[in-house]
């Protein structure tokens, strides 16, 4: 066994490998060599051989010319002969003219193979005229005599050149052994012997510290140096890796939580025993054979292979909260966690969430849940709205209708038998309308009184009325609670998904607007959304819009009402009366656009404009020594704090008018409100020295009580007594009534809405104390006023009625 | 009288003697021989033991001018442009195989004379001076 691999380490050692390319190469250039001096050689010889041949022939050259002149073949013969001793002259041939002189040659055994033989032939001139050819000599040179000297030479030169070739190969070889191979040789065996670890190095062979053996030697010593500490960082790594993996494992195996490997098809590789409680499996070493993750007692098996490639696909953590089912039958909400390690495979973490999630479940359904009603909420409504809007089965089964119901005059119960009650009511209500809807429809109470109903794939009109009158029909028996029978009805406000709405608050607002139109026709109504009521909304909105913008652009302007005095017969003052002079749509009256400013909080703007614009006025009238008073309307809204005394002062401040002659006319409605405010409200004007009318008196809920208790300087009399008091013997005993008690009470009167001559004559008998309406003058702008001032009063004294 | 025409005689006076004796060799045969001319290169031949016959076939018998004479080495000079040395050397070399032989050797000047007289088909060289009615001229050397 030796032998061979000795052998083989022989015939690829580097002395034998350089000994063969050596010998190859010089064996190649020798040959060359050789044959090149061959060529010469042969060549020169041959030459050399020529040119001797050509001396001889010089040298007998003038005997046979003679021999040739005198054609003497005796004299030819001999100069024959004398070449022929010449061992190099192979024979001779002598001619003169046509005339062979002599023809001689020696005896060999191989004469005239060669066929190749040199022959050289010279003309014979004339002795005696030169340049007269008279003959011919030819010399064969003997060519083996010329080879055997060739041959000689080159055994010479092969001898010379092996010579040469096995000199340096043996250099060569020999100085490679010492200086190559044995450095090379004592490395190698260093290096097996050498413990880098220990810290030994190669040693440094002897006179190669600054060859390239020393700098191999070096290297070698530098790269078992950085071997070895490579090494030593490796080991290191590789015992915190051990004392992490334990560290993991120890976790791994102690967790609560459940972990898991998988690889990407979904196969378990490993497990702790937490998810194994988990999931009601054998422990990982326990278990024998391939589990897919699958297999698992997953309700939905689909999930978690999705779930499982998903997280593959995006190479990202990803979770969800998946159930399985136990074999004791219990659902478990499990947290699934996923992270990617690598290519294949998965690691994943899982939490029992069941009780989270059951808690989460159970607020999300109390979130969704009217408390008092046991109902949805307004929450619940919308989700169940959201949900409709997205199945996407909704516009093959036609779509669904959303009714809102809202009881009539609610408040009035709340405030009449007090908050219990009033819940007590709307839980019966609750119950009479979830007996008339079916299941699978939906109720919701979204706030106070207002109810809402989804009936799902009930679109046609008939049907819709039809469940409407039923749920009308419903409230019409009389509600018991706590002993007292309570008579309450609702409106409706129907609205059809698709056809009157695509989103929930589309849905919701025309299904109000809806409502809104019921009740205000009435009530115990219901009412289809139709485009026109959105019409109207939309042109509400835009009346709202522009009067938000009238105070800014300078659009409202005061016109004055003439308020006459009868019993002086002259004209005592003025209602200021406020008009909006809209764009494009001429003179709007006040009760068109105080309402709607009223219940968008613009009126406290516009009464302020109003306030200044009439103290102007007054500011105006009496700097022009003009004594009238000037009443100015103010809403119930504006009090208390609309318009502040402190407001009325500094207007009047601000313009410099006495108090005493502007009037401030409110309506009864402001004592329908708080009244304890408005009562101060009141007191505290009229400490500042304004009066104060009150406007439209007789058709609300005038109690006689509070004119005792209000502190009101005057009363305006509505103008629909004043109106029917000449046909109505009522209407005129009531007139002359409130004349007689405004006296007692120490307040002035004003006939509103005085048409006629003879409405005015009534008047005048009753000593009703002031007049004011059309028969007068319509109310006019300020700058038209003083012509209607002096018309009034002129044909106040002169008593022919010129107008009426 | 000018210089120039006395020194042109004087020239001619030191070189008249040289000029008169390069002159006026012939090469002459006996009058009854019938050759009437010979080339250079046949008088060579002939003298020369190449041929010893005359174009017409007539042997040839060249007769050479004594030895102590300067007609001889004159007349090798003109015809072949060798010394007399030469011309013994070229002898020697060609006596030894007897294929051929000089020409006849004369005594004296008058023996020439004689030989050309009384062989018919002698050749020979003389001083046009010496010209009588034996021989004939058949080559006038140019020197």
């Amino acid at each position: 066994m030796r032998i061979p691999a000795m052998r083989t380490r022989w015939r690829h050692s580097i002395l034998f490998r350089t000994a063969l390319i050596l010998i190859s190469s010089l064996i190649l250039v020798s040959a060359i060599t050789i044959t090149a001096t061959i060529m010469v050689t042969g060549e020169r010889q041959r030459q050399a051989a020529n040119e001797r041949l050509t001396h001889l022939l010089d040298t007998v050259e003038s005997t046979v010319s003679i021999a040739c002149f005198v054609k003497d073949a005796k004299l030819a013969d001999e100069v024959a002969q004398g070449l022929l001793k010449n061992t190099e002259v192979r024979s001779v041939l002598i001619k003169a003219d046509e005339t062979e002189l002599t023809r001689k040659a020696i005896a060999s055994p191989t004469s005239q193979e060669n066929s190749s033989t040199s022959i050289l032939t010279r003309e014979v001139h004339s002795p005696f005229t030169p340049g007269k050819a008279i003959g011919q000599i030819q010399i064969e040179g003997n060519t083996e005599a010329i080879e055997r000297d060739i041959n000689q030479e080159i055994k010479f030169v092969i001898l010379q050149a092996l010579g040469q070739l096995a000199m340096v190969t043996l250099t060569l070889l020999a100085v490679m052994l010492l200086y190559i191979l044995r450095p090379i040789k004592a490395m190698s065996e260093g290096l097996h012997r050498l413990d880098a670890t220990k810290g030994e190095r190669l040693t440094m062979p002897k006179g190669h510290a600054d060859t390239e053996i020393g700098s191999l030697v070096s290297d070698i010593n530098t790269l078992a140096g950085n071997l070895v500490s490579t090494l030593d960082q490796e080991r290191t790594l590789r015992q915190q890796k051990e004392q992490e993996e334990r560290k993991y494992h120890s976790i791994f195996e102690n967790a609560e939580t459940g972990i898991f490997i998988i690889t990407q098809d979904g196969t378990l590789t490993s497990w702790n025993p937490a998810f194994a409680r988990l999931m009601g499996i054998p422990t990982n070493d326990s278990y024998k054979g391939s589990l897919n993750i699958r297999q698992l007692p997953w309700e939905n098996a689909s999930r978690i292979a999705e779930l499982a490639l998903n997280c593959h696909l995006r190479n990202t953590v990803l979770a969800d909260d998946l159930t399985i089912r136990l074999r004791t039958g219990f659902r478990r909400w499990l947290n699934v966690v996923l992270t990617p390690i690598d290519e294949k495979l998965q690691q994943g973490v899982v939490h029992d969430v069941t009780e989270h999630k059951e808690a989460e479940d159970s607020a999300k359904r109390l979130a969704i849940t009217d408390m008092l009603t046991g109902v949805a909420n307004r929450l619940g409504l919308e989700e169940k709205l959201r949900e409709l809007l997205h199945d996407p089965f909704i516009a093959q089964t036609g779509g669904f209708t959303l009714m809102l119901a809202d009881l009539d005059s609610f408040r009035r119960i709340n405030e009449g038998f007090g908050l219990p009650m009033g819940d007590s009511l709307l839980r019966d209500v609750t119950a009479r309308l979830s007996n008339g809807i079916k299941l699978g429809d939906t109720l919701a109470r979204l706030s106070g009184d207002r109810f809402a109903l989804i009936l799902q794939s009930v679109v046609d009109g008939e049907n819709i009325e039809h469940i409407a009158h039923r749920i009308l029909e419903s409230m019409r028996k009389p509600f018991f609670i706590e002993g007292t029978s309570i008579q309450i009805h609702l409106s409706l406000g129907i609205t059809i998904y698709p056809e009157d709405g695509s989103d929930i608050p589309q849905l919701l607002r025309n299904a109000e607007l809806a409502l809104d139109r019921a009740k205000a026709a009435g009530g115990n109504s219901h009412l289809f959304f139709d485009q026109t009521l959105a019409e109207a909304a939309n042109q509400r909105r835009q009346l709202e819009n522009d009067l938000r913008l009238a105070l800014q652009n300078n659009e409202f302007q005061l016109y004055y009402q003439p308020i006459v005095d009868l019993s002086e017969n002259r004209l005592a003052g003025a209602e200021a009366l406020i008009r909006w002079q809209q764009p494009g749509h001429g003179l709007v009256p006040p009760d068109a656009f105080i309402p709607m400013a009223e219940e968008i909080g613009l009126i406290d703007e516009i009464g302020l404009w109003a306030l200044d614009a009439g103290c102007r006025q007054l500011a105006q009238w009496q700097r022009e020594g003009i004594n009238r008073y000037l009443s100015i309307n103010v809403s119930g809204r504006q009090i208390p704090d609309g318009l502040t005394p402190a407001a009325l002062t500094q207007a009047a401040q601000r313009h410099g008018i006495d108090p005493a002659w502007l009037a401030l006319e409110i309506t009864e409605g402001i004592l329908l409100a708080d009244i304890s405010k408005a009562l101060a409200w009141l007191h505290a004007v009229r400490g500042l020295g304004f009066s104060i009318y009150l406007d439209d008196f007789g058709t609300g809920y005038s109690s006689l009580s509070y004119l005792k208790r209000f502190p009101i300087d005057t009363l305006k009399v509505d103008k629909s007594f004043v109106r029917d008091m000449s046909s109505d013997s009522s209407d005129l005993a009531l007139i002359e009534a409130v004349i007689a008690m405004a006296r007692g009470l120490n307040m002035k009167v004003v006939a509103e809405g005085v048409e006629t001559h003879g409405q005015l004559t009534l008047l005048r008998n009753m000593h009703c104390h002031y007049a004011q309406g059309y028969y007068f003058s319509r109310p006019v702008p300020a700058e038209q006023f003083e012509a209607v001032a002096t018309l009034i009063n002129t044909s106040l004294n002169n008593p022919t009625p010129n107008h009426a | 009288m000018p210089i120039w025409p006395r020194l042109l005689f004087a020239l001619g006076l030191i070189l008249a003697p040289w000029i008169q004796a390069e002159a006026d060799m012939v090469v002459v045969v006996n009058a009854r021989s019938g050759v009437e001319r010979l080339t250079q290169d046949d008088v060579i031949n002939i003298f020369l033991g190449r041929y010893r016959q005359f174009p017409s076939g007539l042997a040839a018998l060249p007769v050479d001018q004594p030895e102590n004479l300067p007609e001889k080495a004159r007349f090798y000079r003109v015809l072949v442009n060798k010394d007399l040395p030469e011309i013994n050397a070229y002898w020697a070399r060609l006596i030894f195989s007897g294929k051929t032989s000089p020409p006849y050797q004369a005594k004296s000047a008058a023996g020439v004379m004689d030989w050309l007289a009384r062989n018919r088909g002698a050749i020979g060289y003389i001083e046009r001076s010496q010209v009588d009615a034996r021989v004939k001229i058949v080559l006038e050397l140019e020197p």
